[in-house]
């Protein structure tokens, strides 16, 4: 299992189709609906489903296919929300992106495009 | 030589781009390009100050809020070209006129393209406003992806990259000039 992750449109899953070959079949993109088709070799956008897991007060579940490649945003890294929901989710999300780190073979953060091996 | 530097405000990247401006310029003709179009007192005085900075360096101040190929007209392309910032040059354009201009990032990006491969040397500083929990509004968003696509273009025909954090370099490509 592989982690990618880095701020907004920072070139991310561009990367991961580059990187493992991906189609637009292999993809699933997270929704506010806090589904996940396990079945996809490429999960991206994870930080939606934290925020729909969130929401209907549910853990999200980390465990997937061994080859599967994940992307997920950081957003640490800004003022904390006013809106209690957000405050949450970015705190969430922060967890879970070091569970995911904890248990990926490689671990990579994009800057502007350039990815950076952290594990 | 093209560098491209960004991060967090007041992380030190300015300080790392006019170094490595100074160090690229060695024996040349410094240029600072403004891109910041003053719109109150403090403005103005976070200008001056630059400006002042700057000459104390021999650095030549080119005003340049948009179009930025323009401010080459009168200047030494062997020179070296310190752009601070990105993150303003791309504002001006974007709402220039009041509006939304959703072909300004592509505008922009094409435009510094065109300078990276006019001038012998260029320092680009941008802004790193993408990592926070923020949900914002459409003309916030767009301005957040427009610049991104600006950064990425800047990234991938740079030569150098590097990401300032608490006044620490983090090397992503390239060297800085020594």
């Amino acid at each position: 299992m592989d982690l990618i992750f880095g701020g907004a449109y920072q070139g991310k899953l561009a990367y991961a189709r580059e990187i493992y070959g991906l189609a637009d079949s292999d993809i699933f993109t997270c929704t506010e609906s806090g589904e996940i088709d396990f079945s996809k070799r490429c999960v991206c956008a994870l930080e939606e489903y934290v925020l729909a897991c969130v929401r209907a007060g549910r853990t999200p579940e980390s465990t997937f296919r061994p080859n599967a490649v994940l992307i997920c945003r950081d957003i640490s890294c800004g003022v904390v929300p006013i809106d209690p929901v957000l405050r949450v989710w970015r705190e969430e999300t922060g967890r879970y992106l070091q569970r995911l780190a904890a248990s990926a073979d490689h671990v990579v953060r994009l800057f502007c495009g350039i990815p950076q091996t952290l594990k | 030589m093209t560098v491209f530097i960004s991060g967090g405000c007041k992380n030190g990247k300015s300080s790392f781009a006019q170094d490595a401006a100074m160090q690229l310029s060695a024996g040349g003709k410094r240029y600072s390009v403004a891109t910041m179009q003053p719109h109150d007192d403090e403005d103005e005085a976070r200008v001056a100050r630059h400006v002042r900075d700057r000459d104390g360096l021999g650095f030549e101040t080119l005003e340049c809020g948009t179009d930025i190929l323009s401010c080459l007209e009168h200047a030494d392309k062997d020179g070296s070209f310190l752009l601070d910032s990105v993150t303003a040059l791309l504002a001006n354009e974007m709402f220039r006129d009041g509006g939304l201009d959703k072909a300004a990032p592509a505008r922009v990006a094409d435009g510094l393209m065109n300078f990276c491969g006019s001038v012998k040397n260029a320092v680009f500083v941008s802004d790193f406003l993408y990592s926070d929990a923020a949900r914002y509004d459409e003309w916030t968003e767009g301005y957040r992806s427009g610049l991104a696509l600006v950064d990425r273009a800047l990234a991938a025909r740079c030569d150098t990259v590097a990401e300032i954090s608490a006044g620490i370099c983090i090397m992503h490509k390239g060297e800085l000039p020594v």
